[in-house]
């Protein structure tokens, strides 16, 4: 009885999965063919974007950007996390001690980023509570690495959290053996502890990994990629191409190539951690 | 199977009947319009304009205010395949409303312009900028002049008086300087332009034109002199830090700069903070950097207020566009903001805004169309970006110029 209805019941679900993700992906794909305004119909230019793309100085600096803020979201979020999780799990009111990191994780990307751009622009507070006159925001690399602190401040708390998780729903026999064998610190950690929490810690690289490719709002709010394009990452440049620039074909050639750097990258990373 | 097929196709069926609309829909007969605008910052005005508009003409208005123009225009501009219409919006003149217009969707407001003229509510000087193949499309929401809005207790404290000529405003500069302030301000963010236009106008303002439509190149020698005279004024430390995020109206009545150049437009920043013009603040004209220029040269705007052929009550739109541009809607939206107007009948109470209006209309300047409206969207983009980067590195002004030009080839190839 059940089985002649299944289709009707995953239905609306497949029906919503369809409209809003898969026919939105299809129309941008055919979309990053075509030269497209807005407003007049989309002409048809085969690969002409792609080419455009992959000689556009812009995109090297967005590929520069992006990954730094790969490369940096695997060192501070992600290691910081760990670091603080392996810390404060299992010490008496180790809970209380993540509370601070995990309080900013309440606060959306561009809420995060309004609340740090006083803090980092020219007049702001972090020159004023150092005594120096640095420009956080204006030079490249250095506003990527200060928009990735502000990424740090926020992300460390849910890193730990998951971290934290992975350490308590490790099997106790293992590791209490391996100190009846004598291993402890740094040796417990890397040859008993580490390899157990290798499942949760693929989830936790893997969405930071699409998180930090995907990084858009704060760099929006704060910088809006500027000044010029010395912050801009792909996101950013697919954002300003298309509604900025009203270049959505354009736009969209570098959405299908953000989606193919992502999709890959998640796919390598995945295949290998669950090989 | 079948009855599982039939549950399918009826999810799907309802899902697409949300999702869809039809274009059927009977005009409504509206007595209150929605105005979409990238102006979130000025809803108590238009809030009131709303209310003085039932009173009059039995139309109330309630405004929807975006603040990032980006995403203000793509919903505009999606608007226009689906069946959320706006019943007014504001958008830009120059190529943008061009770019509209063209889809025939744009109200055509010739009629209103031809009353607005012959009644004096309009003047005909105007109508260029709202002209597109011989018809008129939307009706004006502002006019501004550009010039320099300069803090009068600083220029007081050390004894300056507004600038006659150029070498005038560099000895302030150089006053300020020496006194440990700021003479302008600058940013690297939207309003990079500023600079550029102003001394572009200021020197050579048919190059200035002749760039805006194509004739002239950004790497033009005049146009890379106009960049180097930017770079010495920054190399000299006139400017404040570009990457300043404090706002430019806190900027001057703070005193962080002296000198704040911005459309009339920005009198409402003062407004809003209470200033007293003459007392805290003051406005003067940008003297021509080339003094033998005939005329001294003066940035103008003017943003439209616009409505749809297919807006879901037409007569609606357009009786509120005409009832815009007369003298009482005009009156009250120039007090309430501190603004001038584009209705030639409305007393401007601040003092040299209205000096500058008066001589504006008489003349005495060479209006200069803004960059913003002049220059096609798509090389307003690199070039924002441009003079973006330009401010915060000024030794890359060359290959600043050159990014913007290939822009600009890239765009005129195709609509020469």
């Amino acid at each position: 009885m059940l089985g002649r209805f299944r289709h009707g019941y995953v239905a609306p679900a497949a029906i919503l999965v369809a409209l809003l993700l898969y026919a939105p992906f299809v129309w941008t794909a055919y979309l990053s063919l075509t030269r497209y305004d807005g407003l007049e119909p989309p002409v048809w230019v085969g690969l002409a974007n792609f080419g455009k793309l992959f000689s556009d100085p812009a995109l090297l600096t967005s590929t520069r950007n992006t990954l730094i803020w790969v490369a940096g979201t695997m060192v501070l979020p992600v290691g910081l996390g760990l670091l603080v999780a392996v810390l404060s799990y299992d010490i008496k009111g180790g809970a209380w001690y993540r509370v601070p990191f995990m309080l900013p994780y309440a606060l959306s990307g561009a809420g995060l980023a309004m609340v740090w751009s006083p803090v980092l622009s020219h007049d702001g507070i972090a020159n004023l509570l150092l005594g120096v006159d640095t420009a956080f925001l204006q030079e490249a690399p250095h506003n990527t690495l200060a928009m990735l602190l502000v990424w740090t401040w926020q992300q460390l708390g849910v890193n730990t959290l998951l971290f934290v998780v992975g350490l308590q729903s490790i099997p106790k026999e293992p590791i209490e053996a391996a100190r009846l064998d004598g291993a402890s610190g740094w040796r417990l950690f890397r040859h008993v502890i580490w390899p157990l929490m290798r499942p949760l810690t693929a989830v936790v690289v893997g969405l930071a990994l699409v998180a930090s490719l995907k990084t858009f709002d704060i760099v929006w709010v704060l910088t809006q990629g500027g000044p010029g394009r010395n912050s801009e990452t792909l996101a950013v440049t697919m954002y300003k191409e298309t509604f900025v620039a009203s270049e959505y074909g354009y736009g969209s050639a570098v959405a299908v190539l953000l989606t193919v750097v992502t999709g890959l990258a998640s796919y390598l990373y995945l295949r290998r951690q669950v090989r | 199977m079948f009855r599982s097929r039939m549950a399918t196709f009826g999810v799907a069926a309802l899902v697409l009947t949300a999702c869809g609309g039809g274009n059927t829909a009977a005009p409504q007969k509206k007595t209150e319009l929605t105005l979409y605008n990238d102006k979130g910052a000025w809803t108590k005005f238009f809030d009131e304009m709303g209310a003085l508009s039932k009173q009059s003409i039995g139309l109330g208005m309630k405004p929807t205010g975006y603040t990032d123009s980006a995403q203000y225009q793509a919903f505009i501009k999606a608007s226009f395949r689906t069946n959320v219409k706006p019943d007014l919006f504001t958008w830009q003149t120059g190529g943008m409303l061009e770019e509209i217009v063209k889809q025939k969707q744009v109200a055509d407001t010739t009629a209103v312009w031809q009353e607005a003229i012959k009644a004096g509510d309009l003047l005909q000087d105007l109508a260029p900028y709202y002209t597109i193949g011989g018809k008129q499309y939307c009706v004006p929401m502002n006019v501004a002049y550009w010039g320099m809005f300069y803090n009068k207790k600083i220029f007081d404290k050390y004894g300056l008086k507004p600038p006659q000529t150029w070498d005038d405003l560099i000895k302030a500069a150089d006053t300020l300087k020496q006194n440990g302030v700021k003479a302008f301000y600058h940013t690297s963010v939207l309003f990079s332009f500023v600079w550029f236009e102003q001394l572009m106008a200021g020197t050579d303002p048919d190059l200035y034109d002749r760039l805006s439509t194509g004739k002239a190149k950004y790497t033009d020698p005049g146009v890379v002199q106009v960049m180097e005279k930017w770079k010495q004024l920054i190399d000299a430390g006139y400017f404040i830090n570009p990457g300043d995020k404090t706002d430019p109206g806190d900027v001057l009545k703070n005193g962080k700069a002296a000198m704040v150049s911005f459309g009339t437009w920005f009198n409402t920043s003062m407004t809003q903070r209470d200033m007293k013009p003459g007392t805290d603040y003051d406005f003067f004209v940008i003297p021509n950097v080339n003094a033998s220029l005939p005329k001294t040269s003066m940035i103008f705007e003017s943003g439209p207020l616009c409505s749809l052929t297919k807006a879901a009550d037409p007569d609606a739109s357009m009786k509120y566009l005409k009832w815009w541009t007369t003298a009482e809607a005009q009156e009250k939206w120039a007090s309430s903001r501190g603004d001038v107007s584009a209705n030639p009948k409305v007393t401007i109470k601040d003092e040299a805004l209205g000096a500058v209006t008066k001589d504006a209309g008489s003349g005495k300047y060479r209006l200069v169309n803004r960059y913003f409206e002049a220059t096609p969207p798509a090389i307003l983009t690199a070039a924002l970006d441009g003079f973006s980067k330009f401010v915060t590195e000024p030794g890359t002004y060359k290959e600043v110029l050159d990014t913007i030009q290939k822009s600009a080839d890239e765009y005129w190839s195709t609509h020469q």
